[in-house]
C-alpha cells in the first residue's frame, strides 16, 4: 500500500494550487487524477478571473456584488475572505508565471463580467483557465511532485472520524490500490455530466461529491445549479461571458437586445440566473430562433473578436458552423456550474478531521444561490492556496490513522461484479435518458410535478442500473468499467439535486420554482445539507447563513 | 447517411496482435469523429477505447491519426472526411508506443516537457520580495509593472502559450522518428515561452544553454510538421528558429549545430560558396570528420567530390553588401 503525508485528488486549478502550496514548504504530497492534470477541465475556462485592482475600484465593492450575486445566500465571512484576498492571488499566480493580458498603464488588463460594478475580470484572451491551469501544473513540475495520472478514487477510507486515506483504481494496469495519508484534499471538480447540454467535460461525473456522500460527508446547497446563458446551440459548448464583457448582444427572433425587459440597468451583463430565465422565457414564448437566442459580436469588429475574442470564433466555426464576425451566433443557456458541494469551511475542512476540499466540488460557501462569472476561477486559487496552507498546519500534529484494507477488496469486488455482469442495460444510453429527464424538468424552470416526475425517473434508472452489463472484460485501460462506475455517481447525484430542489420551497439564485417564485428569507435564508440515509435515501438538514455586512434586499440588475 | 469507423485495435491483454475493426455509424448534422467513437462506445462497442475529455479542443486528450494525420477527434467533423476519404480510419498517434486501441504511453512525451524546465527560474528583483498578503478595509494592491510589449511574444493568438500539450506535433514531428531523445516541437515550444518571458530571471543564460545540449533544438529537422498540423495554429518551429538566433547572438555555440550554422554563413561570407569540407571540420572537429568519411567515399564513386579548394564567386560584392546590411538589421 502507498503512503503519503497529503493525497490531493484532482489535478485541475484548486488540486495544483494546493499542491504548489504544500510543495514549496517541501511536504509529501502526491497528485492524484482521472486523467493527466493538463487535461483537466479548469483549462476550458474562458473569460476572466476576478479581482479588484483598477484604480476606482475596491475589494469592498467585489463583496458586496459577490453577496448580491449570491441571492444572500452566500457566507459573507467566506466571501470577505474571498474579495480582500482576490488581488494578492492574482499577483501571486503572475509571479509564478501566468500570463495576463496588459493594460496600457502596465499593469493587468481587466474586462466587465456579469452582475461586476467594475471591469475587474482578469484574462489571457479568452483562454483564462487554459492559462492558468498550465501555469500552475508547471509550478507543480517544478517542485517535483509525484503524479499518479489515470487513478480513478473509488472510496474514502476514515477512521473514528479522521481520514485514513483512499481507494483508487489504476486505470492502466485494472489494479485497486489503497493510498494511505494524513490528510486527502478531495479538488474533484462538478457533476456537469448529470445534465445534456451542459458546457462541461465528459470527465465531469460528480465522482468527488458522490465519493464524500457515501463516507457521511454532507453535500450543501445541490439545488443551486447553474445554466450558463451562453453555449453553442447544437453542442452546448460554453460562449465565455467575456464576449458580453467586450460588449456583444443578445437578440431574440426579433433582432430586439429583449435584456431591457429583465434588467434594464444591466442589460447583457446581468448575472447568469438573469440572463438564463430571460432567455428561456423569449425562447418558450416564441420568440427564439430555432429554439436559441443569438448573441451578436458583430459590432465589435473583426480586429477586436481576433485579439480579445480568438477561442470563441474558432469554436464557433468549428462547432457551430458560424463565423461570428460576420453572424450571430446562436447559443442557449446550459448547464454549467454546481454552486453546491461538499461542505467545508474556509480553510477546506469538512466534516471528517483531515479531509478537505477546494473548489467546484468543494461549497465553502462564496457562491450562495448564483455565482457571478469570473469568481469560480478564483475560489479555486484562494480555497485552493488556504487548504494548502491549512494542511500544512493540520500536518504538525497529525498521524497516519488505521486503514480499513477490506474497503479495498469491496470496491474491487463492485468492479467485477459489474464487469462479470452480462446485463442488457447499457449505461450510455440510460445516461442519456437520465440527463434529458433532469434537463427538462430540474433545470432553468422548476415545479413540484415536473420533479416529482424527475425523481420517479431517478427511481426507475436505479433499478435499470442493477441490469447493467459492460462489454469490456479485460483489465488494461477498461475505459468500459470507469465509465459503468461514473454512471452511479451520476445518478446519485442527481438524486440529491431533484430532491433538493422539491424541499426548497422559495426561488432564489439559479433555483427558480414557478410554484414559488419569491424569495423567501424568512424561511429559507439557509443552507441545505444532504446526506445518505442507513436505507440509501437522500436525508436532509439545514445550517445558518454568515451574515455580517449586509442585509438581505430585494435583488435587481 | 451510413458512413463507416475503421479502427485500429490492440489489447495486449486479449491478444498480441494489432487489427482493424469496422463499424457502421449513423450521422447527425455537425457530427464529429469523437462524436462517432462514442456512439460506437455507448451502443455498439463498449470495449473501443480511447481518451476524451473538454470535446471542445482545449483539454488535448483526443488526439489521434485520422486518416492518416493527427488531429484532435473532437474538433474533427465527419462530413468532410467522408467526402475526401469515403471512410474515417482511426489510428494512435505515432512517436509513442500504443497502450491500447487509440492510447498511446505518454510518459516520454510529458518527460520531456519537464527537462526543459517548464517555470520561472528566479524572479525580476522588484519581485523577489513580495509577501502576499490579504487587504485590510479600504486598502488598494499595488502592481508590479510590465509593459504590453515585453509580452508581445507571449499574448498572441497563435503564441506558444496557447499550447495544449495534445502530442499532434510530436506524432507528427519528423525529427523524433529517427532520434528518440529529441524534445520535440512541444517542449520546445515551451521553452521558447519562457525564454521569452519578461519574469524570466535566467542570470547566466541556462535556459538556451540547457536548450543547446544533444537531442535539443539543434535537432530539429526543419520540416515545419508541427506547424502544419498544429490544432491551435501554434508554430513551434518559428519558436526553434529564433531560438537559434539568440543562441548564437549570445555566443551559445557549443552545439554542433550552432557551428554548422555559423560555418555556413562564414563560408559564404568568405567565398561565396559552401566549403563542404571545412563546414563538416567546423561542425564536427577532426572525428566528425572521420565519421564522415565513409559517406564521403560513396559521394565519391558517384563522382560527388566537393572540390578541395574554393574559387571566389564572380559577384562577390553583393554578397559582402548583403552581409553588410544584415548586420546592420542585427542578424
Amino acid at each position: 500500500m502507498l503512503k503519503h503525508d497529503v493525497v490531493i485528488v484532482g489535478a485541475g486549478l484548486a488540486g495544483l494550487r494546493a499542491c504548489v502550496e504544500l510543495r514549496k514548504k517541501g511536504i509529501d504530497a502526491i497528485i492524484v487524477s482521472k486523467v493527466y492534470p493538463t487535461r483537466s477541465h479548469s483549462g476550458a475556462a474562458q473569460g476572466g478571473v476576478n479581482a479588484a485592482l483598477g484604480e476606482n475600484d475596491s475589494w469592498e465593492s467585489h463583496f458586496f456584488d459577490t453577496v448580491k450575486g449570491s441571492d444572500y445566500l452566500g457566507d459573507q465571512d467566506a466571501i470577505e475572505i474571498l474579495t480582500s484576498e482576490a488581488p494578492a492571488n492574482i499577483l501571486e499566480l503572475q509571479r509564478m508565471g501566468v500570463v495576463f493580458n496588459r493594460n496600457d498603464l502596465g499593469g493587468i488588463a481587466q474586462r466587465p463580467f456579469g452582475g461586476q460594478s467594475f471591469p475587474r475580470s482578469c484574462y489571457y484572451a479568452d483562454a483564462v483557465g487554459h492559462m492558468m491551469l498550465h501555469g500552475l501544473f508547471d509550478n507543480v513540475l517544478k517542485y517535483k511532485t509525484k503524479i499518479l495520472y489515470e487513478y480513478f478514487v473509488t472510496s474514502l477510507v476514515a477512521d473514528n472520524g479522521k481520514i485514513s486515506g483512499i481507494v483508487a483504481y489504476d486505470i492502466k494496469t485494472g489494479k485497486f490500490e489503497g493510498i494511505a495519508a494524513k490528510a486527502v484534499l478531495f479538488a474533484t471538480g462538478g457533476y456537469g455530466q448529470v445534465y445534456s447540454s451542459n458546457t462541461n467535460a465528459l470527465i465531469n461525473t460528480g465522482d468527488g461529491m458522490a465519493v464524500s456522500l457515501k463516507a457521511g460527508v454532507p453535500l450543501m446547497d445541490m439545488e443551486f445549479v447553474q445554466f450558463h446563458p451562453t453555449t453553442l446551440k447544437s453542442t452546448g459548448i460554453l460562449v465565455t461571458e467575456g464576449a458580453r464583457g467586450e460588449g456583444a448582444y443578445l437578440l431574440n427572433s426579433l433582432g430586439v437586445r429583449f435584456m431591457s425587459k429583465y434588467a434594464p440597468k444591466a442589460m447583457e451583463l446581468a448575472p447568469r440566473d438573469v440572463v438564463a430565465r430571460a432567455e428561456q422565457t423569449e425562447i418558450n414564448e416564441g420568440r427564439g430562433v430555432d429554439g436559441a437566442i443569438l448573441l451578436d459580436v458583430r459590432h465589435l469588429g473583426k480586429e477586436r473578436i481576433m485579439e480579445r475574442l480568438p477561442q470563441i470564433m474558432q469554436l464557433s466555426i468549428d462547432f457551430e458552423g458560424v463565423n461570428p464576425i460576420y453572424e450571430p451566433i446562436p447559443i442557449r443557456p446550459g448547464m454549467h456550474y454546481s454552486m453546491g458541494g461538499i461542505k467545508t469551511d474556509y480553510n477546506g475542512r469538512t466534516a471528517i478531521e483531515g479531509y478537505y476540499s477546494a473548489g467546484e466540488s468543494a461549497c465553502v460557501s462564496v457562491h450562495g444561490a448564483n455565482r457571478l462569472g469570473g469568481n469560480s476561477l478564483l475560489d479555486t486559487v484562494v480555497f485552493g492556496r488556504r487548504a494548502g496552507i491549512d494542511i500544512a498546519e493540520y500536518l504538525k500534529d497529525a498521524a497516519f490513522t488505521k486503514f480499513d484494507e477490506s474497503l479495498i477488496k469491496r470496491d474491487e469486488e463492485i468492479f467485477e461484479k459489474l464487469k462479470k455482469s452480462n446485463g442488457k442495460e447499457r449505461y450510455g444510453l440510460l445516461k442519456a435518458e437520465l440527463q434529458e429527464e433532469m434537463r427538462a424538468n430540474v433545470g432553468v424552470f422548476r415545479e413540484e410535478k415536473a420533479m416529482k416526475k424527475a425523481v420517479k425517473k431517478i427511481e426507475e434508472l436505479k433499478e435499470r442500473a442493477k441490469n447493467i452489463g459492460v462489454d469490456d472484460k479485460s483489465k488494461l485501460f477498461n475505459t468500459d468499467i470507469v465509465e459503468a462506475f461514473e454512471f452511479s455517481n451520476i445518478l446519485l447525484i442527481a438524486e440529491v439535486i431533484a430532491n433538493g430542489a422539491i424541499l426548497r420551497k422559495e426561488s432564489r439564485g439559479a433555483h427558480y420554482r414557478n410554484d414559488y417564485p419569491e424569495r423567501d428569507d424568512e424561511n429559507w435564508l439557509k443552507h441545505t445539507l444532504a446526506t445518505l440515509g442507513d436505507n440509501g435515501n437522500i436525508k436532509f438538514d439545514f445550517s445558518e447563513v454568515s451574515i455580517t455586512k449586509f442585509k438581505p434586499q430585494p435583488r435587481t440588475y | 447517411m451510413e458512413f463507416k469507423v475503421r479502427t485500429y485495435r490492440f489489447n495486449p491483454d486479449t491478444s498480441d496482435k494489432p487489427y482493424y475493426k469496422e463499424y457502421a455509424v449513423q450521422d447527425f448534422p455537425g457530427m464529429t469523429v469523437l462524436n462517432a467513437l462514442m456512439k460506437i462506445k455507448s451502443e455498439i462497442d463498449g470495449t473501443l477505447s480511447f481518451r476524451r475529455s473538454c470535446r471542445s479542443a482545449i483539454c488535448g486528450s483526443c488526439a489521434m491519426k485520422i486518416n492518416g494525420i493527427s488531429k484532435l477527434a473532437c474538433k474533427t467533423q465527419v462530413n468532410p472526411e467522408i467526402t475526401k476519404f469515403g471512410i474515417i480510419n482511426v489510428e494512435p498517434l505515432a512517436n509513442m508506443p500504443v497502450v491500447r486501441d487509440l492510447i498511446v504511453e505518454q510518459e516520454s512525451f510529458f518527460d520531456k516537457i519537464k527537462e526543459i524546465r517548464p517555470y520561472l527560474l528566479g524572479q525580476r528583483e522588484d519581485e523577489e520580495h513580495h509577501k502576499f498578503h490579504a487587504l485590510k478595509e479600504g486598502e488598494k494592491i499595488i502592481q508590479p509593472v510590465y509593459y504590453k510589449s515585453e509580452f508581445q511574444n507571449l499574448t498572441g493568438n497563435n503564441d506558444t502559450p496557447n499550447c495544449i500539450l495534445c502530442e499532434c506535433c510530436y506524432s507528427e514531428c519528423g525529427g523524433v522518428v529517427g532520434n528518440k531523445n529529441y524534445l520535440g516541437p512541444a517542449a520546445l515550444a515551451k521553452l521558447y515561452r519562457y525564454s521569452e518571458d519578461p519574469r524570466d530571471n535566467d542570470r547566466n543564460g541556462s535556459r538556451l544553454v540547457n536548450g543547446s545540449k544533444q537531442g535539443g533544438m539543434w535537432d530539429c529537422v526543419h520540416c515545419q510538421a508541427c506547424e502544419e498540423f498544429c490544432p491551435k495554429g501554434i508554430s513551434p518551429v518559428k519558436g526553434i528558429v529564433k531560438m537559434h538566433e539568440k543562441a548564437i547572438k549570445n555566443s551559445i555555440t557549443f552545439s554542433s549545430g550552432a557551428k554548422h550554422i555559423i560555418s555556413i554563413a562564414k563560408s559564404i561570407q568568405e567565398t561565396g560558396r559552401l566549403d563542404e569540407v571545412k563546414v563538416a571540420f567546423d561542425t564536427g572537429g577532426i572525428t566528425g570528420l572521420i565519421n564522415d568519411l565513409p559517406m564521403a567515399f560513396g559521394a565519391g564513386l558517384k563522382g560527388k567530390i566537393p572540390p578541395i579548394r574554393l574559387k571566389l564567386i564572380k559577384d562577390m560584392d553583393d554578397i559582402r553588401l548583403a552581409y553588410k546590411e544584415l548586420d546592420l538589421e542585427g542578424k
